[in-house]
Formats: C-alpha cells, structure tokens, sequence
C-alpha cells in the first residue's frame, strides 16, 4: 500500500518542461531521496508535493487523500529548507510553537519541550535563531516541522550550507530521529554520497524525468544508463566498440559498457598474472595519482581511452606515475548500458 | 605604522570642512538656542521666565499641542500609507519598481513653498479642481476648504507619503520568501505571517521613518507659513513669528519654544525605540 503516490505529474514555465511526467510511489515510514544535479526539477517536485507550487497535470496523493489542489496549510506537510527561514524575531520556543499556536492545538509548551529534548537544544530555549550556529538552526526548523506532526516530511537540501564534520553528525541524527518518528520523508540533494548514506530509496533526476530508482546498494551497482553510471559512482563508462579494441574481443554486445574503478586491479606489465577465463587485460600507463585519504586513485591511460581505478590506501603498495601497467578488468562486473 | 597615521591625519583633513560646517551651522545654533532660552527678556538676567511664560500661556500650550496632534496624525498616516504602498511596489517588475521609487524620490523633495502653491493652484477657493467640479455640478469639493486644519493636514500627509516609502521600501527586501513559505506550511495565514513575523521584522524601519516623519512635521514651517500663515497656531510658525517678526521679536522666548520642540522630538524619538525593543526582543 503506498502512503505517498504521485501521479503522471507534469510542469512547465513558459516553454521550459522542469518535470516530465513523473511518477512514483512511497511507502509509509520510508526515507526516500531525489538525487540528481542542480536544474533537474528534484526542488520543483518537493515543491509541488508541499503545495508551494502548482502542477499543470497529474495528481499527488498523501495517505489516500489527493492533495493536488489543497493549499500548503491544508496539506498536512512539514519541509526544512536549506537556508533554515527560521522566524528571526521569535525565540528557539517561538519558532517550533508557531504552528501549534496557529492550529489551536493545546499542550503547547510539553510538546515543544519534547521537541527540544529531541533535536538536542535544550538549554537554548529562549535563544534567537542569529545567536545559534548553522547546525542548531537546521535542528530548530526541524523541530518546528517536526512538532506538526506532518504526514510526510520534505526536506530540500537540508545540509547543504553545512560544514563537513556537522553535515555527517546531522545525516546521522536527521536518520535517528526518523525511524524513532518512522515518519516518511522526501530528502532533495544534488550530493550522491549523502543520498546513499541516508536512504531507503533514491530517485535519480535528470531533465525533469525519473531516470533510475531503487536501493542505494541497486542504484549504485547496477546503473540504468550512461547519466547514473557517471553521476552515481565515478564509472568508467566506454564506447563498445572502442572496449572491443582494447579487450581484443568483441564477447560483449551493447552500446556502451561501465566499469566501477574499484572492481579494477591494476598489475605491473610482464607480471603475468591474467586469468584469461575471468579477466581481460588492457595495457596503459599510470598518468595521474591522486590520494582522497584512505582510496589512492590512480588514472591509467590506454591507447584509446582513461581509465579510473580505485585502490584502497595500502602502506607501500603504490604504482609510481608513468609506470606501465595492466588493467585487469573483471568480465562480470562489465554493465551493459 | 607610520604610514596609516599619515592617512588618518588626511582623512581628517578632507573631513575638516564638513566638521565646521556642522560645528558653525547646527551645534553652534543649538548651544546658542538652548543658552538663549535662559535669560529673561532683556538678555541679560540668567532666569527660567521663558519657559513659565510657555507653561503659563494657553496660547503657546495650544499651539505646542497642534503641532503635536498634527505631526502625530501625518507620521501615522503616512506610515500606514507606505507600508501598503511600498509593498506594493515590491510586487511590480524590478523596472516598474525603479520607475515607482524614482518618482516618490522626486516628490518626497517637493515641500515648503511651491507645494502650498500647487495646493492653492488646485484646490484654493479659486483652486483649478475646485472650481472645475462646481462647473460640472458634482460638487465634491464644497465642503471642503484648504486653509483649515483639514487643508493643512491633507498638505502635510502629502509631503510625508513619498519620504516614508522611500524609507520604508528597501526593508521590504529583508523578508524572506521562505518565511512566508514556512509559515503557510505550518498552518498560517497570510494575515497571521504579518501579524507575527512581517510586521515584527519590518518594525525597526517602520519605527524610524515615523520618527523622521514625526520630526518632519514638527518642524515644518514654509509650507504651513505659505497655506495659513499666522491664522493657524503652530510651534514653528509661533518660534519664526518670535524671532524673526516686526511686531514683537522675543528671541529668548522662541529660543525656549526651540529647545522645547527639540526636546519633544527627542522624547518621541526614545518612546519609539523603546516600544520597539520590548517588542522585537531579539534586537536588544
């Protein structure tokens, strides 16, 4: 039974298509992810479910209720926004109280207590957003979307304005405290590794469309197309018929095939240690090393293309630049696009 | 170190005109008002008579209080005014919006003189509106005349209008989308956006402009001077008639009428900020 459903959505401005007739569905209590690059409508579509744009078609469903048409009060939704747009003239306790006030709701002050208690900020109650830092800003417009009690959760690039170390402590957190509500939750981010840390599903956008869904471990090992092998996972992809040349063999059929750097080994030249039954080899010499803390990641030119492969970061086991090498390229993990 | 010294001493040196200017023009005036305002009437005998001769006067209370009630009501009109007009204005294209401001930047200096005139012109007894009106039979303006306290009012509310949207407008730019996209999503009304966060964070700017406008009018003479002359009781038209009359000059009474004009704008001034620090919390 899926709790969120949206229908065949359609938008456009002007004579510029921004979503191209989505569709997908959500479960209750799951963590999904619009992953894809700035310009690809993700913001739009979290937009459009929040009620802060309109569609021009199709129809969005929340819990069984179309909801297309009601305005962004009526929706039920909570959304954190990347820039906080917390209330500057009303305290930590204002700011999440706001939406109960405005909704009538009684036991204000447990409830927001409970809140604070559980975005960590007790203490700083009676403070004003411009005398907290980025993050407890981010945790105090969770809060406040969170005290509503939404059905589903939107949040668009939530930790994008945040330095690296409190970026991860807060995807953690943001985690935690979801599976404990078990809310549903839309996440928007143009950062892949964030999306895969995070979700139980990822959509992948490009132009508008849905171009691959699935689990972060499917999305991730098993790209739909050229966009996702390259967005997703630093795939090396290449033309078939150049990887014909360069495998001297012409077993794989398609149009483009893709490699993930890590599936690759790389052995000195003459070191002949190819198993021809599982691997082919393709001759090149090491041009670039480059070192991303614990993954050495080495570019390998061939005679027709580069190659990208990844190397966990061994004491002593380095390939100096320009040393000629083998690639040994694992014949089950080539994908097909 | 040396050589940011040498900078500083030239800052001030370019500064210098400016310091006596202000010095010869506005603090040199002030210490000679409020020094005025002490002696008697010879100006010789230090003595407090001027300001018991205001406090006994009905005369110079009344006038004291009409300008106080006329610059109270034009401040908050006009306010009121601006705030829906310059936001209107945030609503139009950015061209539109600079074409707006430019004209309010030009009306704001029309003032003193020529706009009583204008006013006369128009709408006087033999004003152009007036008198096309009668002609066509609606007679919209019989009621109406342009040297009374309503004429007088209508004048000040017009020359406060474009100074307080000018003042008014660029914090307009401070409110956020997302705050009015947060608070819809968390059940607000448009109404309610404005009532807790809109208006709350426009306050400061909305609290000084009324200030201005409050000063403005206060001290408004020209234009109250060319539509009624002496016949209206105003504090500035009193202060100009003691210091500058043929009748009667008292210049260490308008001096004390001076500082205590000074003195009502001040007070207006640290009433204003108060009401505005127990309201916006978050400023203090």
């Amino acid at each position: 039974m899926s709790y969120v459903t949206i229908n065949q959505v359609t938008k456009g401005y002007e004579n510029q298509v921004v979503l191209n007739d989505i569709s997908l569905t959500l479960k209750k209590g799951e963590f999904a992810t619009l992953l894809g690059q700035s310009g690809c409508g993700k913001s739009t579509l979290l937009r459009s479910i929040a009620g802060l744009e309109g569609v021009d078609v199709g129809r969005i469903l929340i819990d069984g209720h179309d909801i297309t048409n009601l305005s962004p009060r009526q929706r039920e939704v909570g959304m954190v926004f990347q820039s906080y747009a917390l209330f500057p003239n009303m305290t930590v306790f204002d700011n999440i109280a706001y939406g109960l006030k405005m909704k009538k709701v009684k036991n204000v002050k447990s409830k927001v207590k409970n809140m604070i208690d559980m975005v960590d900020l007790i203490g700083k109650e009676e403070s004003f957003p411009h005398q907290l830092s980025g993050g407890q800003q981010q945790r105090v417009a969770l809060a406040r979307a969170l005290v509503m009690e939404p059905k589903v959760l939107l949040l668009d690039e939530p930790l994008s304005a945040l330095d690296a170390k409190i970026r991860k402590s807060l995807q953690k957190e943001l985690k935690r405290i979801q599976k404990e509500l078990d809310i549903t939750t839309i996440f928007v981010t143009h950062d892949q590794e964030e999306a895969m840390t995070m979700s139980d599903r990822i959509f992948v956008m490009n132009k508008g469309k849905v171009v691959q869904s699935g689990s972060p471990s499917e999305i991730y090992t098993s790209p739909v197309n050229t966009f996702v092998a390259k967005f997703i996972g630093n795939y090396n992809v290449c033309n078939m018929e150049v990887f014909h040349k360069l495998v001297r063999s012409t077993e794989l059929k398609g149009n483009e095939v893709a490699i993930r750097p890590e599936v690759l080994q790389l052995v000195s030249v003459g070191e002949d240690s190819l198993d021809i039954q599982e691997n082919w080899g393709i001759k090149g010499f090491i041009k670039d090393v480059s070192m991303t803390g614990n993954v050495l990641r080495y570019e390998v030119e061939t005679e027709e293309s580069a190659f990208l492969v990844d190397y966990l970061h061994h004491r002593g086991e380095m390939f100096e630049q320009g040393a000629r090498v083998q690639i040994l390229v694992p014949k089950k993990e080539c994908i097909i696009l | 170190m040396r050589k940011i010294k040498k900078q500083k001493i030239y800052l001030l040196a370019l500064l210098l005109p400016f310091i006596m200017f202000v010095i010869g023009f506005e603090i040199g005036p002030l210490v000679a008002m409020i020094k005025n305002s002490f002696y008697a009437d010879d100006g010789i005998q230090v003595a407090i008579d001027q300001y018991i001769t205001i406090f006994k006067s009905e005369f110079y209370l009344q006038a004291i209080q009409n300008s106080l009630v006329i610059s109270l009501f034009s401040a908050v009109t006009s306010v009121i005014i601006a705030v829906i007009a310059a936001y209107s204005i945030t609503k139009f294209s950015q061209k539109i919006q600079n074409r707006l401001l430019m004209i309010a930047n030009m009306t704001s200096n029309f003032e003193g003189i020529p706009l009583s005139f204008s006013f006369i012109i128009l709408l006087g007894n033999n004003g152009l509106f007036t008198l096309l009106f009668s002609k066509i039979g609606g007679d919209v303006f019989a009621d109406f005349n342009l040297y009374s306290w309503t004429g007088l009012i209508l004048v000040y509310i017009y020359f406060q209008i474009p100074l307080a949207i000018m003042l008014i407008y660029p914090s307009y730019q401070g409110i956020k989308k997302q705050w009015k996209e947060a608070s819809s999503l968390l059940g607000g009304s448009t109404l309610s956006f404005w009532l807790h966060i809109g208006i709350p964070v426009l306050l400061p700017s909305i609290v000084g402009t009324f200030s201005i406008l409050f000063a403005n009018s206060m001290g408004a003479y020209a234009t109250a001077y060319a539509l009624v002359g002496s016949n209206y009781n105003l504090l500035s038209l009193q202060i100009a008639s003691l210091v500058a009359s043929d009748v009667a000059l008292k210049p260490q009474l308008g001096s004390a009428m001076g500082v205590l004009l000074a003195a009502t704008m001040i007070g207006a001034m640290w009433f204003n900020e108060r009401m505005m620090r127990r309201i916006r919390r978050d400023l203090r």
